[in-house]
């Protein structure tokens, strides 16, 4: 199906749809079920891989098995990304932060999978919908993400050093307000929307290529077979080296996220009153 | 095991919410299904596909994420990392206060060594004066007694020759008085000779004394 359009493979599927308010609403699609796949992984699997068997004494304090790879990636965010940017406020932050990485790495990880493909291959007559995909080469729920840091942002700005946030909205001289305060928020509009596209672009963009790749072979064996065959060699090998690339690209794009809404809760929240500094976060 | 029971059952629920949900198309009336082909069709080339569906159920199921790996997940293993980092704050302290207190027992020990060899010092350098002047002393003694033993020898040979003169006079003066009277052929009377033997001592001594 749709061997001519490679974007088929990557866009939402809906399975139901219904309307609220005027506009379509989907009750479910693929990628909401991939959703709630990763929600249910990360509920299962995270809890206890991170419980101590052993919990005693100094037994307690050492990780092991898959937990300590967890830990590892954890202790990581929390030593070398939250603590030098968000300081005190480190722990207030640190769980969400860690939600957001590994429920965007679960859901990069996730769409990897090819279970639309596998599904595909069963019988018509099942009646199976078009499961699996990128969640988050979806621009609604990397949206959605962007837009719960932009809340953090100024939720907590607003709870933790009111005057010191809005004070910075305006960073210049007073009288340059009118210019200023637009632009730093047209700034958190910016942030917010190159996160989201960041993450869309590229969860879509390696897949478009792999499906195009795969594209090959099937319009190559439209016009015999032995021909599609021939083709099918390099592309498989060219989409297994790409695989390995969107592997890579799913742990750099949960990172990139995780780590740019842990800077942009800092500068919300942190405000350092040296000149110097200050020249440095507005530069 | 509960944990593995519950992962069963939970896996088990996706897998029948999987199966469930071909049902939902397959029995919907046409005006859903000319909807669903509607839908897929419009996506088909549309990069930017998806509604309010999405952003909605996103945010329900990361923020119950978010509440449930935080009670479950994130919660111990942030109190594991805080006593973790305690312990090693502790230990690191303790460490610095045993290592400063085992540099002041050092530097005590130390002092204390060197007060020792300063007294051993002293002890033998007192010992050696003494042993000096212990030395000087009897040295001084046995000089002493030396010299008078000399001076009493010599105090005796002096006694011993001036005995052995006199008894020389004597007995010379005896002698020359018996021979003067048998050279007189007479006998001198005793008075006279004991008072010639006098004289000729007194004139002896005169002698010596001169």
């Amino acid at each position: 199906m749709a061997t001519s359009n490679p974007l088929s493979h990557v866009v939402q599927h809906a399975i139901k749809t219904t309307e609220l308010g005027g506009q379509p609403f989907t009750v479910m699609s693929d990628q909401i079920s991939m959703i709630l796949l990763a929600g249910f992984l990360l509920v299962l699997v995270l809890p206890r891989s991170l419980k101590r068997k052993q919990a005693e004494g100094l037994e307690a304090l050492v990780p092991s098995g898959f937990g300590n790879g967890i830990e590892a990636i954890c202790t990581y965010f929390r030593d070398e990304i939250a603590k030098p940017n968000l300081g005190e406020y480190t722990d207030r932050f640190i769980k969400y932060i860690w939600t957001v990485f590994f429920f965007i790495l679960t859901l990069n990880l996730l769409g990897l999978v090819p279970i639309s493909a596998i599904t595909s291959i069963l019988p018509h007559s099942w009646n199976v919908p078009h499961l699996g995909g990128t969640a988050t080469a979806n621009i609604w729920t990397t949206a959605t993400m962007a837009v719960l840091t932009l809340f953090m942002m100024i939720f907590n700005g607003l709870r933790l050093a009111p005057r010191d946030f809005i004070a910075h909205l305006c960073p210049g001289p007073l009288w340059l307000a009118p210019l200023l305060v637009p632009l730093e928020i047209v700034g958190f509009a910016a942030k917010t929307f190159a996160l989201s596209v960041r993450l869309f672009a590229n969860m879509l963009a390696g897949h478009i290529l792999l499906a195009v790749l795969v594209g090959f072979v099937l319009s190559a064996g439209a016009g015999s077979t032995g021909l599609g065959f021939a083709i099918a060699v390099p592309v498989v090998a060219g989409a297994v080296a790409i695989t390995f690339l969107e592997l890579l690209v799913a742990f750099v794009q949960a990172f990139i996220f995780t780590f740019l809404t842990v800077m942009f809760i800092a500068q919300s929240i942190i405000f350092h009153h040296v000149d110097d500094a200050h020249g440095e976060a507005h530069a | 095991m509960v944990g593995k029971t519950a992962l069963k059952a939970l896996l088990t629920l996706v897998v029948i919410g999987l199966l469930c949900v071909p049902a939902t198309p397959a029995a919907a009336t046409s005006s859903t299904q000319e909807q669903l082909v509607e839908a897929e069709g419009g996506s088909e080339s549309n990069l930017f596909a998806g509604d309010l569906g999405n952003a909605v159920w996103t945010l329900v199921i990361f923020l119950l994420a978010v509440v449930l790996l935080g009670k479950f997940a994130w919660g111990p293993l942030l109190s594991t990392l805080q006593e973790r980092e305690s312990f090693i704050r502790d230990s690191l302290a303790q460490a610095r206060d045993d290592r400063e207190a085992a540099q002041a027992r050092l530097a005590e020990y130390t002092s204390k060594l060197d007060e020792a060899r300063a007294e051993a010092t002293a002890i033998v350098e007192e010992g050696r004066r003494d042993a000096e002047a212990v030395h000087g002393k009897i040295e001084q003694e046995a000089r002493e007694e030396g010299e008078r033993m000399i001076e009493r020898a010599k105090r005796e040979i002096e006694v011993a020759k001036k005995t052995a003169i006199r008894e020389l006079y004597e007995h010379s003066a005896t002698l020359a008085t018996e021979v003067a009277a048998r050279l007189l052929k007479r006998e001198v009377s005793a008075a006279d000779h004991e008072r010639l033997i006098a004289e000729a001592i007194e004139q002896l001594d005169q002698q010596d004394l001169n």
